[in-house]
């Protein structure tokens, strides 16, 4: 049975996928078939799903909750997607140098990644903010920066572990370079870890830029990110509840989707890839 | 509203009490509680109950309003917790940008309002104006001492009021007309550069809460790292300060040294009914009303309006609304005169605002759009002010285009080479969130951008106070104010920029109004002056006015004598008392 075959008899993974794609088609279609997420209508304010017109009704300034929805999926897999790329290209480079290398690079390696890995990532974030301002680019920013200090963790002590097996102890002893060891022997053992992990962190991701967003540390109005929706709508709850309902529904999709991909991935690649990935989860 | 045309929270709360009795809201047992939670007598709870009602009567309905009148005797004790829409401020007259309704606890003013707008005492046993209007006279009681046991005899009167006029920003500005204060015998006279009605609509303000002159002194006073109001503060009202907590709470305990208030209107001559009062912050607008609902609170300050039709549902709540001398305002930096230099421009951005629609959406109709600076319910109010600033799509693209303004290729307007975008400052509330969000969607149909950033409050004072360009381009800002003029000059007047001029607007017209108002010795030369000062107000626009908001509280029902009415921003809380 080859790879395709094997996923699709992976029931996470096809069940994830197609979730993965009727949300993706809502990000890359909604806007289009919806309209501007921003065009208000003052006398159309707290209608109900259903009303004509607005399939998943309008929030306080009448504007269309579908066209909302649908760009604030836009904006939560742009965050997840770039918090993700970041975090693991750096956190696989840091880890791989970390545990390669060892000695005193480990060590001042591994106290900057536990340092950093010590602060809330709300703090992170607060401090990013204050720094450059509020935005999608600190919560980037600061998303991207936990969670590759995460990944290094991980990855560190994976090629911890590779660096002992008996081929790159052999490669070592047949003379070639750190380079050549490292990008031939080791990378291609870490990068199936790195690929399950950032499954996970995509979904971290989402959760992240919607809680901060959520907070008032995101994306600033009118942007419609989906934790602002929700932090919106929930003053209205009594009102009209489908305000902070759509769009908590929505990155209720979006994670159990990426959750699921990535535990079908974990199994399709490695099934002894669970220990690497349920002890980045436990952290 | 409930209670637009009649200011009595008697009358209003009657009003209320016969519209939910008769919409089927309460059941006749509540409604005769209600109307004697009023103060209401039995015979005139009665006689309303039959008009409303009918003649029947039951005795058991009029058993429980017997029982009520039984137990109406004030109880002493208990802490009201009260939730409060906005974060506190700190507890010193003389350096906060803000007054809450703490400051009704711990301090006195001199004098102040009572429920129909008439000034009478307060801290001064009685006042009198001469009769060309030059000297006020305030007679201070023997032997009265702060909370600390400090004396605040008549030369410490003078002097914290001196104080307020020469330290205080807004005292300051506020107090033009005012010569000073000095001290003759157990008088207070305040000496007059010229007559000028309003010289005692300020010192009804928290403003010129009348602080212990030697504590705030020693705790630092004017110095930024002073300690008053956050640690201490020592006035002579019937609480004393306790907890003070941005963000989170403020507490204030019984007196019980309190001698009785000298104001008419308060029954209560000796010490608080309650042991505290606690204010919860609660920002979050749909937070407030859950809180009061699950029993968490006593009292409201300032509930959603989106909760307002389902409080007033609630047989256990009654709601207290009234017109209030607020308003929320656009400031236009004049230091950014690519945008807002020409009153064209000005005018062109405030004819592509929906008034209405924005009160209508986001206070549910509890408001009124604003045309001018006042709000209309105002005494002073000019009408004609609504010959201006309408809405108008066409018009505003008309003045925008007439202005030297053309779309660029994405639709955004150009001059000059300058693209009409700008950064836009708001407070990290609910309701202006909104509000902004309203405007610069408004802004955007006629090809104009504002860049909102959102912001907590004391960043926003700090981007909004700026001098020059460092103040933001455009802030959206609510004040409120017992007597709208009071303030609206010193938003409005030249010689406040940059704060509270926020505008930095230059306006030689509505400079003249001020100066003329500020002479103004009778109630005619000031109603004209007024008048004058709203109409060039809604022609040059140093500010684009929005739209007000009704005052509104709610309580439970076994909180007794929380009567907050429209000449005071806040309940007279040493009258209040609970029955549970």
């Amino acid at each position: 049975m080859n790879l395709f075959q094997r996923a699709l008899k992976n029931k996470q993974l096809v069940v994830g996928s197609v979730l993965g794609l009727v949300v993706l088609a809502l990000g890359a279609f909604g806007p289009l078939i919806f309209g501007a997420y921003d065009t208000q209508d003052l006398l159309l304010g707290h209608k109900p799903v259903g009303t004509p017109g607005f399939p998943f009704g309008t929030d306080a300034l009448g504007r269309d909750l579908a066209a909302r929805a649908t760009y604030g999926i836009r904006i939560s897999l742009f965050v997840a997607v770039s918090v993700t790329a970041i975090a693991v290209v750096l956190g696989t480079t840091i880890g791989l140098i970390a545990g390669y290398v060892k000695g005193a690079v480990d060590t001042v390696t591994s106290w900057i990644v536990d340092f950093v890995w010590g602060f809330p990532l709300i703090l992170v974030a607060v401090l990013a903010a204050a720094s450059i301002g509020s935005g999608l680019v600190p919560v980037i920013l600061a998303v991207g920066l936990v969670n590759t200090v995460a990944i290094a963790r991980v990855v560190r002590g994976e090629v911890l572990g590779i660096s002992e097996r008996e081929f790159v102890v052999a490669a070592k002893a047949g003379g070639y370079s750190s380079v050549r060891i490292v990008f031939r022997h080791i990378v291609p053992n870490v990068i199936p870890v790195a690929l399950v992990l950032s499954s996970y962190y995509v979904a971290v991701s989402i959760i992240a830029e919607a809680s901060l967003s959520f907070v008032g540390l995101g994306a600033q109005p009118p942007l419609p990110s989906l934790g602002q929706m929700v932090s919106d709508g929930r003053n209205f709850i009594r009102l009209n509840h489908w305000e902070a309902t759509i769009p908590g529904a929505v990155i209720f999709v979006m994670v159990l989707s990426v959750s699921l991909i990535g535990d079908g991935l974990r199994d399709l690649l490695d099934p002894r890839l669970r220990t690497a990935v349920e002890r980045a989860s436990a952290t | 509203m409930e209670s637009s045309a009649n200011h009595d929270p008697v009358v209003n709360g009657a009003t209320n009490l016969v519209a939910n009795y008769q919409s089927g809201k309460i059941s006749r047992r509540q409604f005769g509680k209600g109307l004697l939670a009023l103060g209401l007598s039995t015979g005139a709870a009665s006689a309303i109950l039959a008009a409303c009602g009918g003649s029947d009567s039951g005795t058991s309905d009029a058993g429980e309003t017997t029982d009520t009148v039984a137990s109406g005797e004030p109880k002493v004790g208990g802490q009201l917790r009260e939730g409060y829409n906005r974060d506190v401020s700190k507890h010193d007259p003389i350096t906060t940008n803000w007054y809450d309704p703490a400051f009704s606890c711990i301090y006195e003013t001199i004098v102040t309002d009572d429920y129909d707008g008439n000034t009478v005492p307060q801290f001064a046993s009685d006042w009198s104006v001469s009769e060309d209007g030059m000297t006020y006279t305030f007679t201070i009681p023997e032997g009265r001492v702060s909370h600390s046991g400090g004396a605040m005899g008549a030369q410490q009167v003078a002097e914290i009021l001196q104080t307020i006029k020469d330290t205080s920003f807004i005292g300051g500005v506020s107090t033009v007309p005012m010569e000073g204060y000095s001290v003759e015998g157990n008088t207070v006279v305040l000496k007059m550069k010229n007559a000028w009605l309003g010289a005692l609509n300020p010192h009804k303000t928290g403003y010129w809460a009348l602080a212990n002159i030697d504590t705030w002194k020693a705790a630092g006073g004017a110095d930024p790292s002073s300690t008053y109001g956050t640690e201490s503060a020592d006035g002579t009202g019937p609480f004393t300060h306790t907890e003070w907590v941005p963000g989170s709470h403020t507490l204030v305990t019984r007196w019980d040294a309190y001698p009785g208030s000298n104001t008419p209107y308060i029954t209560n001559k000796g010490a608080a009914y309650l042991d505290s009062v606690r204010w919860s912050v609660i920002t979050e607008a749909g937070q407030r009303a859950t809180q009061l609902e699950s029993g968490e609170l006593d009292t409201l300050i300032g509930p959603s309006f989106a909760d307002l039709e389902r409080l007033r549902g609630n047989p256990d709540l009654t709601v207290i609304q009234h017109p209030e001398w607020s308003g929320y305002h656009l400031t236009m930096n004049r230091d950014y005169p690519e945008f807002f230099g020409d009153q064209l421009t000005r005018q062109g951005l405030s004819h592509a605002l929906n008034r209405q629609g924005m009160v209508d959406a986001i206070l549910f109709g509890n408001g009124d759009p604003t045309y001018g600076p006042f709000p209309k319910t105002d005494r002073q109010y000019e009408p004609k002010v609504e010959e201006y600033n309408q809405y108008d799509v066409e018009l505003a693209k008309s003045k925008l285009a007439e202005a030297g303004w053309v779309a660029g290729a994405d639709g955004v307007l150009e001059r000059d080479g300058t693209r009409f975008e700008f950064d836009y400052v708001v407070e990290d509330t609910t309701e202006q969130k909104q509000v902004a969000e309203a405007v610069a969607q408004q802004f955007k149909e006629v090809g104009v951008i504002a860049n909102l950033k959102v912001v907590d409050r004391s960043v926003w004072f700090e981007q909004a106070s700026g001098e020059g360009r460092k103040a933001a381009p455009m802030a959206l800002f609510f004040w409120l104010w017992p007597v709208p003029l009071d303030i609206l000059v010193i938003f409005g007047s030249s010689e406040t920029i940059p704060v509270p001029n926020f505008s930095h607007a230059v306006e030689p017209t509505i400079d003249a109004a001020i100066d003329e108002w500020r002479l103004a010795g009778t109630e005619e030369a000031s109603v004209v002056a007024s008048s004058k000062f709203q109409l060039e107000w809604a022609d040059k626009l140093p500010y684009l006015p929005l739209m007000n908001q009704y005052a509104t509280f709610v309580h439970q029902n076994y909180v007794k004598n929380w009567q907050p009415f429209v000449w005071n921003l806040y309940p007279v809380y040493n009258d209040v008392w609970m029955d549970k």
